[in-house]
């Protein structure tokens, strides 16, 4: 052996003297595997992919290129999110803690890590470009209208991954990303209202609402820039091109400076998401995103309300809400997608005039994810009961405070973003009650009415126990399905979508009988709640 | 003779085929601290959760206040358990999770600031316990076990993570309990610890 010690040791060097200990070094064979593997994707991927790039051609209506355009941004933002918080420069376990801390070049060791990096920025921006070109639509020249939101979108990517590296490196850098992110996130807004505003201004044209701004506002550039002229598209994306050249080779010289600290803090963090991707277990991440939070948190105490034990208990997730002030300004904001999607998917198209399948599923998992992220005391408890049982509070009772602000805040924003499908038009405006009068935009009553089936989905979501790995694997023509993981997946998923039936079944008949559907609402919300928490009370376990 | 709060009689149990305890028998009376002492692996742990109700045992029976211990709220009213350390509620701070024990059980053997000043954690009340040293949580454990009023006590292995300084103050704490009226039965390596009370093997022999 002649890697330790020895001041002519490279990165490489080591890491090819690692693989040569290895039990099988990879051989002809895994190389033809890896290869065919490339051919048949592309093989399978050909045609779908041709198709849909022949029906990029021709112009969008400027409501749903601006629904589209806000999801690519929302996406966008989000991957440069993610690429933040996973580092991004970071290394697996045995690196981290074998070759950082070593007198090897911190580029070289860093090299292979930035080497993927460059590559998924490349495949996201090239999705997110021929996304926004679906969105914009190509009136004409489509082979160059491709190649520019292509360039254009993988520009955004490498430039924001770079910013990102660079940020990791001084945090000075961070101040741009997290700039530029804002600034997309307050152009989708933007689009957003254009969008929704758009199809509300449409359907209230009668009543001659003066909705003028800021839908024109946007539409008007939004159509201009669908058919911009070749030149401009080349200008500008030659432009975005040579800013991301220049942040990509500003952040590869900046690799050899990157702290210890941290590509170790962000090694951790990853090696968490591995974990949890290894045992199959995803509340694992939950819980190191959690404790990271408030590991960076300075806190201040405040006294403890006197109240009834059951609800002293559930007061835990009361307070932890408040303090996150800023998931709870992001809810509201949020309670819009379900618009946004209708009008990217091209307005109602779903049965009697409701919308699409995929924008009901929409509410119901945002409904979902709301409440989910307000049962933390439940989840914690079925994690690990020790400090349940020092409270000694029944299970029936603490479920059922525990059940309320999950029900409060899901209900509220099922019911906003009814009425935003409401006022996007997705949704008939005037449904009969069971009485026979009609009152405009009752849809949102909805919402309070499916709260209570959320909440028991979410908190039978908190309380599932970890993924059983010895259930059966069922063989289907469409390959092998572990039902272990498919079990897990769906529990409180289940509850949320049985308790809900009456309001799925309002959306898929439209305006008739939907009084009689608002009751059932509400009467099977209340009784799937009252029957999971009874039963909740009959398992073992505090 | 003294009230029998804890009885364990001919308890065995097998875990896996191997037996770990193996027909052992224990009386715990009203105001008594009794310890539990061995090397690792001798079922000390074991033993504390069949007292706890939480392993079933292959042989034998145990009472605790009279009736079969039971994983429900009514049982955990009475009796305190201090295991491993704990899953704390995320975002609350150390005082907050001793309001909160004081709060749902609706009186307390002290104050928060009273058990902040007690357990030496004064000065990191407002932390979160994920920031707090592994021998600083162990003592907001131990505050939030006897914060809250219970007739039983079951500790495993107090001792963990604290520095000699305190785990003499832990020995007073405990006798406290005791003398209140409490029961107290506890794990421990630690041999002042053990010394507080009435010493006991996991093979059943009184050892002093």
């Amino acid at each position: 052996m002649n890697i330790p010690g020895r001041s002519t040791a490279t990165p490489s060097s080591v890491r090819a003297f690692v693989r040569s200990r290895r039990a099988r070094p990879a051989g002809a064979l895994d190389r033809y595997v890896a290869v065919f593997g490339v051919l048949m994707t592309a093989a399978v991927l050909g045609n779908p992919l041709s198709a849909a790039l022949a029906g990029l051609a021709g112009r969008v209506e400027p409501a749903r290129a601006a629904a589209g355009l806000a999801l690519v941004a929302v996406a966008y933002a989000g991957f440069v999110a993610v690429a933040r918080l996973a580092g991004p420069v970071a290394l697996p376990a045995a690196d981290a803690a074998w070759l950082v801390l070593s007198p090897l070049d911190r580029r070289g060791v860093l090299a292979r890590t930035a080497r993927v990096l460059l590559v998924t920025a490349v495949v996201v921006g090239a999705v997110l470009g021929l996304a926004a070109l679906a969105a914009l639509g190509a009136p004409d020249q489509l082979v160059w209208r491709l190649l520019g939101a292509v360039v254009l979108g993988v520009s955004a990517t490498t430039g924001g991954v770079a910013l990102a590296v660079l940020g990791q490196v001084t945090p000075s850098w961070n101040g741009w990303l997290t700039a530029v992110t804002t600034a997309l996130l307050a152009v989708a807004v933007l689009l957003t209202v254009a969008a929704v505003g758009g199809r509300w201004r449409a359907a209230f044209e009668p009543v001659a609402v003066p909705l003028t701004w800021p839908a024109t506002a946007a539409e008007v550039p939004l159509a201009a820039l669908g058919g911009a002229p070749l030149t401009w598209v080349a200008a500008v994306t030659g432009g975005a091109a040579l800013g991301a050249a220049l942040l990509v080779r500003q952040a590869w010289s900046a690799l050899g400076r990157m702290p210890a600290r941290a590509v170790l803090a962000a090694s951790l963090r990853v090696g968490h998401v591995t974990r949890a991707a290894t045992v199959l277990d995803p509340s694992a991440l939950t819980w190191a995103a959690e404790d990271n939070h408030w590991r960076s948190r300075r806190l201040r105490s405040r006294p403890w309300p006197p109240l009834p034990a059951p609800f002293a208990l559930a007061w835990h997730d009361w307070r932890r809400a408040v303090r996150r002030p800023g998931r709870l300004v992001a809810l509201p904001a949020t309670a819009v997608m379900p618009a946004v999607l209708v009008q990217a998917l091209g307005g109602p198209v779903g049965a009697a005039g409701g919308p699409p399948l995929v924008v009901v599923a929409s509410v119901l998992a945002g409904a979902l994810a709301v409440a989910v992220a307000h049962t933390a005391g439940a989840r914690r408890d079925g994690d690990n009961p020790a400090l349940s049982r020092l409270a000694g509070v029944g299970r029936r009772p603490a479920l059922a405070a525990r059940a309320l602000l999950p029900a409060l805040l899901s209900g509220a924003w099922a019911a906003a973003a009814l009425a935003g499908l409401t006022l996007a038009g997705a949704l008939p405006t005037a449904p009969a009650t069971g009485s026979g009068t009609y009152l405009d935009g009752a849809w949102w009553l909805f919402g309070p009415a499916m709260a209570p089936a959320v909440a028991a989905g979410a908190l039978r979501m908190a309380r599932r126990r970890p993924v059983d790995h010895s259930m059966p694997v069922i063989d289907t023509p469409g390959g092998a399905v572990p039902t272990g993981p498919l079990f897990w997946a769906l529990t409180g998923v289940d509850l949320a979508v049985l308790g809900c039936l009456p309001a799925l079944a309002a959306f898929a008949v439209g305006t008739d009988g939907i009084g009689v559907l608002l009751a059932a609402q509400t009467i099977t919300g209340l009784a799937v709640l009252a029957a999971s928490t009874l039963r909740a009370g009959s398992a073992n376990g505090t | 003779m003294s009230e029998a709060i804890i009885v364990a009689h001919e308890v065995s149990v097998e875990l896996g085929g191997n037996p770990v305890l193996a027909g052992v028998s224990l009386t715990a009376s009203r105001g008594e601290v009794v310890a539990l002492v061995g090397p690792n692996g001798s079922g000390k742990s074991t033993l504390l959760r069949c007292l706890a109700g939480l392993q079933p045992v292959t042989s034998g029976h145990v009472t605790v206040l009279g009736a079969e211990p039971v994983d429900e709220a009514a049982f955990w009213r009475q009796v305190a358990l201090m295991g491993d350390e704990p899953a704390w509620y995320p975002g609350l701070t150390g005082r907050e999770h001793l309001e909160l024990m004081a709060a749902v059980h609706g009186e307390s053997r002290m104050t928060a600031d009273e058990a902040l000043e007690l357990f030496g954690l004064d000065g990191r009340a407002d932390a979160s316990p994920l920031n707090l040293s592994t021998g600083q949580r162990q003592r907001l454990h131990l505050a939030a076990t006897l914060i809250r009023p219970s007739r039983v006590l079951l500790l495993d292995e107090p001792e963990r993570g604290l520095d000699a300084a305190f785990r003499t103050r832990l020995g007073v704490l405990v006798e406290e309990y005791a003398a209140e009226g409490g029961t107290v039965v506890m794990a421990t390596h630690d041999p002042e610890l053990a010394g507080r009370g009435c010493r006991m093997s996991p093979t059943g022999q009184l050892t002093s």
